[in-house]
């Protein structure tokens, strides 16, 4: 059990990042991933700072409100994704999303940082806002000839992933001897949170930047 | 506490490096995204430094100041980045910039044990210049987000890198290196001091 939490620790984190980091300007970037809808749906969220950032966070922070508490996210993150998605079928795109999407890097960073002991139902609206704004933002991203239903499969399979993966990953970490290991995912948390502080600054400066 | 010969030695061979003056170097073209914004301190010799010293002088402070640096610094720089997002016109960027090498590198070279307080005080207005400087390019950046994400993690390895190297203090011969280091950063800070006040070309 421990092996198999260092591997995860050792690849799984580190692979995440270098697929998050190998992109540079992804925009409005998805036409055809060639590798079909269910995989272009499972890899365009991965590909937006703004989206992978506060799934990291959230993660980390869902970990230092323990495990039992952490299970609640893993199952509300994904559907609300899903619904998310759907809702991007029917519905128009809310005007708030950019301001709200950054201030979630922000948020989610901050609680981090301080290692904020959250009331559950708390944890699971942030979860949940996030979920459905990220979910539409991916939604939003297919086009006449997505399969839909694959696409947003991807979507909620990532996001269940990502997740999962992160929070064991954080919890175990944090189980570890040593005081250290908590600073080192709070330090990550004011990262986190000093990207958020600033793109969201330069987004109500200067609105167009988004 | 004077510094050995030991150490003086080694930081006036470390001070002889040769270095292209690239200040602190706010508005310098167009940044795009992630490559840039990681580059962009470690580009600066002046950022680089200073970054390490910051580093250096929390494994020296040991507990709290220690875990209190990384995790209030990006904080603290992303208020000097909105100043600098914003256009507010923050003077003498440049030489702050260097005489942050050039005091962090004293206080690390000399040991200085101020209260976590005044520290923290003292790191937290260098942030805010360097966050200036760094915030200057994000409105310029094709991606802004992944031009922060970029600088932002530079920053902290650079912190963690002179947390690393502190680590040598539980020597004795290693606490002389990291002293050492300290005077060569600030050997580094008085150049980029003359740089930007035009003394050296």
């Amino acid at each position: 059990m421990k092996t198999a939490t260092r591997r995860v620790t050792t690849f799984g984190l580190p692979a995440i990042m270098m697929i998050a980091g190998m992109p540079t300007a992804a925009q409005a970037h998805l036409v055809d991933t060639r590798l079909g809808d269910f995989y272009g749906g499972a890899l365009h969220p991965l590909t937006d700072f703004e989206q992978i950032l506060p799934w990291v966070a959230l993660a980390a922070l869902a970990a230092f409100q323990g495990p039992q508490r952490a299970r609640w996210m893993i199952v509300v993150f994904p559907l609300a994704l899903l619904a998310g998605g759907a809702a991007s079928l029917a519905l128009p795109n809310p005007p708030f999303a950019p301001i709200l999407g950054i201030s979630l890097v922000a948020i989610t960073g901050l609680a981090l940082a301080a290692a904020v002991r959250l009331p559950l139902p708390v944890l699971l609206a942030i979860a949940a806002v996030m979920g459905l704004l990220h979910g539409y933002q991916n939604g939003e991203a297919m086009v006449a000839s997505t399969d839909q239903l694959l696409f947003l499969s991807g979507v909620t399979a990532i996001g269940y992933a990502v997740l999962t993966l992160v929070t064991g990953t954080a919890i175990a970490f944090l189980r570890g001897a040593g005081g250290w290991r908590p600073i080192a995912l709070r330090a990550g948390g004011s990262w986190v949170a000093a990207v958020g502080i600033m793109v969201l600054g330069l987004q109500l400066v200067t609105p167009a930047a988004s | 506490m004077v510094p050995s010969k030991a150490s003086l030695h080694l930081a006036a061979l470390l001070a002889a490096i040769p270095l292209v003056p690239a200040l602190a170097h706010t508005g310098t073209g167009l940044a795009s995204g992630l490559e840039s914004g990681f580059l962009h301190p470690l580009t600066g010799p002046d950022h680089l430094v200073a970054m390490v010293a910051v580093g250096l002088w929390g494994a020296q402070l040991g507990n709290p100041a220690i875990w209190v640096l990384p995790i209030t610094f990006p904080l603290v720089m992303a208020l000097g980045g909105l100043l600098g997002i914003s256009g507010f016109e923050l003077p003498l960027v440049e030489p702050v910039i260097a005489l942050s090498g050039i005091a962090l590198g004293l206080l690390v070279a000399l040991q200085v044990r101020p209260p976590l307080w005044l520290a923290a005080l003292i790191v937290g207005v260098f942030a805010i210049f360097h966050g200036y400087a760094h915030g200057r390019e994000l409105p310029e950046a094709a991606d802004p987000t992944s031009y922060a994400v970029g600088f932002v993690l530079a920053t902290g390895l650079l912190h963690l890198a002179g947390i690393l190297i502190g680590i040598l203090i539980a020597w004795p011969s290693g606490a002389k290196v990291v002293r050492a280091c300290g005077a060569a950063i600030g050997c580094v800070g008085v150049y980029f001091l003359l740089a930007s006040v035009g003394v050296i070309e």
